[in-house]
């Protein structure tokens, strides 16, 4: 195995606006010390639900969010000591793919700027090249030629997603972090653009971080990926040891609650308690507490480690892991005020 | 036994500078007592303005509706003039969209949107409704009903404020609740809990309930009978235990193939080929052929029709499955 990406101890806090001038500065945290490692040419998927930090830790990943602490290597660079230049070269790398593919293309641009500007920005100016690279990926993601000079509008949901697939491989790289490429298109739809997906990443040799709030595409695109909750890894590793023996309550619950398209068993939703906290106050010791139907009287106050339970399958849970050697707090009640 | 919505021939019809939008053409729906419809298809397919038109929210101008047949618990409503339509709307019929925080008032605390519902369909004076408020809250589950109710929407999660949307919506105890994307924007865990919370009140209240979706897996777990749309048309109707058993229509069936399911095992995905088409530009016969595996000469020319296969069964389709 042969990493791409670690990411070591990262935390990302992001002040919170307002607040009275003398009082504390609030922060919220977004992710909070997450450490990982992507192998080369594999599918990894982060998966959690809306305010869990997924979105956050993806564009730490490519340098479009700088870490509180922590540390990011890519390809054995840390991203964020790097010269200015350099930085830019290795940047190349590392592209995007955004969500909603309606405000995610200039409206204003056609469908040639708009996947030629990335070479454009890294200094091309030959009209011909570019045009020639820009039909050559057009035809890749199954749009054409004729497309050349339309704009965002005459397209479709899933067309626009396909220009915007094609504007993030132009430049060669050699990671692409697609946030949530398919929640925001159809059923239909939906498929054709996985299947684009993988085909390009066969041909292109690409590492993919994939980021989801669906557990189904998440199990049938990656290899590899990460359960986050509150800006914490909860369980994380090899896709298959995961879905085949979840150990994290919190992943069994967003396992259970996976409607599935088969009738007639009467459905019991396992239902989890309240919403997910905020993540300005996050609750001490283990984030996932208040609302883990298995919680125990220490889980309020010991954060769990993320340890190793078996091969490539980590799991951050006292449930599994036991309790570290550590005195437990018996002024609980007062500390939680 | 009489339906409580009774739905025959509706046609809507958007004229915009693109030429004639063909919304919603020709659907026939039943939905009987207590049971609960499903409406399944992908977005711009009519299902939308069908549930709307029910309700009679569309405004015609400048829509054109025209419809054989609108009766609701045996009753015309076709005629009703905007001030009976009122008298029903949140009585008898109440509705819930998806997008909780744009369909409450954000500068009205919860509470008193609730009331208003009371005071307007009860008559019943202000102190009496916010004490059947604070009923109606807890009983969705609302913490501290009681102070919850002074909350304004902004300060509630978005799970909340869709069950306080259920709460407002089963508050008279309606005949016929629309549902119309009512989990779509929410995460999956809060989805399970409303989901559940909205079987719950509707058993309880004996609420018939149509529910409008994209989303199969809600289907299967909700409905009881499915109607299928493409592109303004019925494609399929179907009790829901055999619409996923057996399929008729290609485009259920490759619906379903599509749906990413957590027992797969391969890497490729099913596609069906091809996009829905413009609502101003369908192809000529049936709407589906371009994109169909099994389409032949007769489905470019003709539009088939909705014809019984079946046990309450019906498919669209020259060559059911």
């Amino acid at each position: 195995m042969n990493p791409i990406l670690t990411m070591q101890n990262v935390s990302v806090n992001f002040p919170v606006k307002g607040g009275l001038p003398f009082l504390k500065k609030r922060f919220v945290q977004a992710v909070s010390d997450v450490s990982l490692t992507i192998n080369q040419g594999e599918t990894f998927g982060v998966v959690g639900e809306s305010g869990c930090g997924k979105t956050t830790l993806g564009n730490a990943m490519i340098g479009m969010v700088k870490p509180t602490s922590g540390e990011v290597i890519f390809q054995g660079k840390n991203l964020y000591t790097l010269p200015k230049e350099e930085f830019k070269a290795t940047r190349r790398q590392m592209q995007m793919i955004f969500q909603d593919p309606y405000s995610s293309l200039n409206p204003r641009f056609n469908v040639y700027q708009i996947i030629s500007e990335p070479m454009f920005i890294r200094g091309e100016d030959d009209e011909e090249t570019m045009k020639a690279r820009v039909v050559e990926l057009l035809e890749l993601v199954g749009l054409s030629s004729d497309d050349l000079y339309r704009y965002p509008s005459d397209f479709s949901g899933g067309q626009r997603q396909r220009l915007g697939i094609a504007r993030s491989i132009i430049l060669n790289p050699s990671f692409l972090v697609c946030d949530e490429p398919v929640s925001a298109l159809d059923v239909s739809i939906h498929a054709q653009i996985l299947n684009l997906l993988n085909e390009i990443q066969a041909q292109m040799n690409l590492t993919y971080v994939f980021i989801s709030h669906n557990l189904a595409d998440v199990k049938n695109m990656c290899d590899r990926l990460a359960v986050m909750y509150l800006g914490k890894i909860m369980e994380s590793g090899s896709s298959e040891k995961i879905f085949r023996n979840p150990l994290h309550p919190y992943t069994q619950a967003l396992l259970a609650v996976v409607l599935d398209t088969v009738v007639g068993k009467e459905r019991e939703f396992v239902i989890l308690k309240g919403d997910i906290p905020s993540p300005i106050n996050p609750p001490m010791g283990c984030r996932f507490w208040q609302r883990c139907p298995k919680a125990m009287e220490g889980c309020k106050t010991v954060p769990p480690e993320h340890l190793e339970v078996e091969e490539d399958h980590f799991v951050a849970c006292h449930l599994v892991n036991g309790f570290p050697d550590v005195e437990l707090p018996t002024n609980y009640d007062q500390l939680v005020g | 036994m009489e339906p409580v919505l009774k739905l025959r021939n509706l046609k809507v019809i958007f004229p915009t500078s693109y030429g004639l939008i063909r919304a919603v053409e020709g659907v026939d729906l039943d939905i009987h007592e207590q049971e609960c419809v499903a409406l399944v298809g992908e977005s711009g397919c009519g299902k939308s303005v069908t549930s709307q038109s029910i309700m009679r929210l569309i405004d015609s101008p400048p829509a054109l509706t025209r419809v054989d047949t609108l009766e609701f618990c045996g009753e015309d409503i076709q005629d009703y003039t905007p001030k009976q339509m009122q008298e029903i709307r949140g009585r008898d019929m109440s509705m819930i969209f998806q997008d909780a925080m744009t369909s409450l008032n954000p500068v009205m605390t919860v509470g008193r949107q609730i009331d208003e519902m009371y005071i307007r369909h009860q008559g019943v004076s202000k102190q009496e409704a916010r004490e059947l408020t604070v009923q109606a809250l807890g009983l969705i589950g609302l913490p501290e009903p009681r102070t919850r109710a002074n909350s304004f929407p902004h300060q509630l999660s978005g799970g909340m404020r869709q069950r306080v949307l259920l709460a407002m919506a089963f508050a008279c105890h309606p005949k016929l609740l629309i549902a119309d994307e009512p989990t779509t924007a929410l995460d999956v865990t809060i989805q399970a809990q409303v989901l559940s919370l909205l079987r719950n009140m509707q058993t309880g209240c004996g609420t018939a309930l149509l529910l409008v979706t994209h989303d199969l897996s809600v289907v299967a777990s909700m409905a009881d009978t499915v109607y299928v749309m493409y592109s303004g048309k019925i494609v399929e109707k179907a009790p829901v235990k055999d619409l996923f058993e057996s399929p008729q229509h290609p485009y259920t069936v490759g619906l379903m193939a599509a749906v990413p399911r957590l027992t797969d095992t391969r890497k490729e995905f099913y596609q069906i080929p091809g996009t829905v088409p413009h609502p101003a530009n369908k192809p000529s016969g049936c709407y589906f052929h371009p994109r169909c595996e099994y389409a032949t000469e007769q489905c470019a020319k003709e539009m088939p029709p909705l014809r019984s296969s079946g046990t309450n069964r019906e498919v669209r389709c020259f060559h059911p499955l």
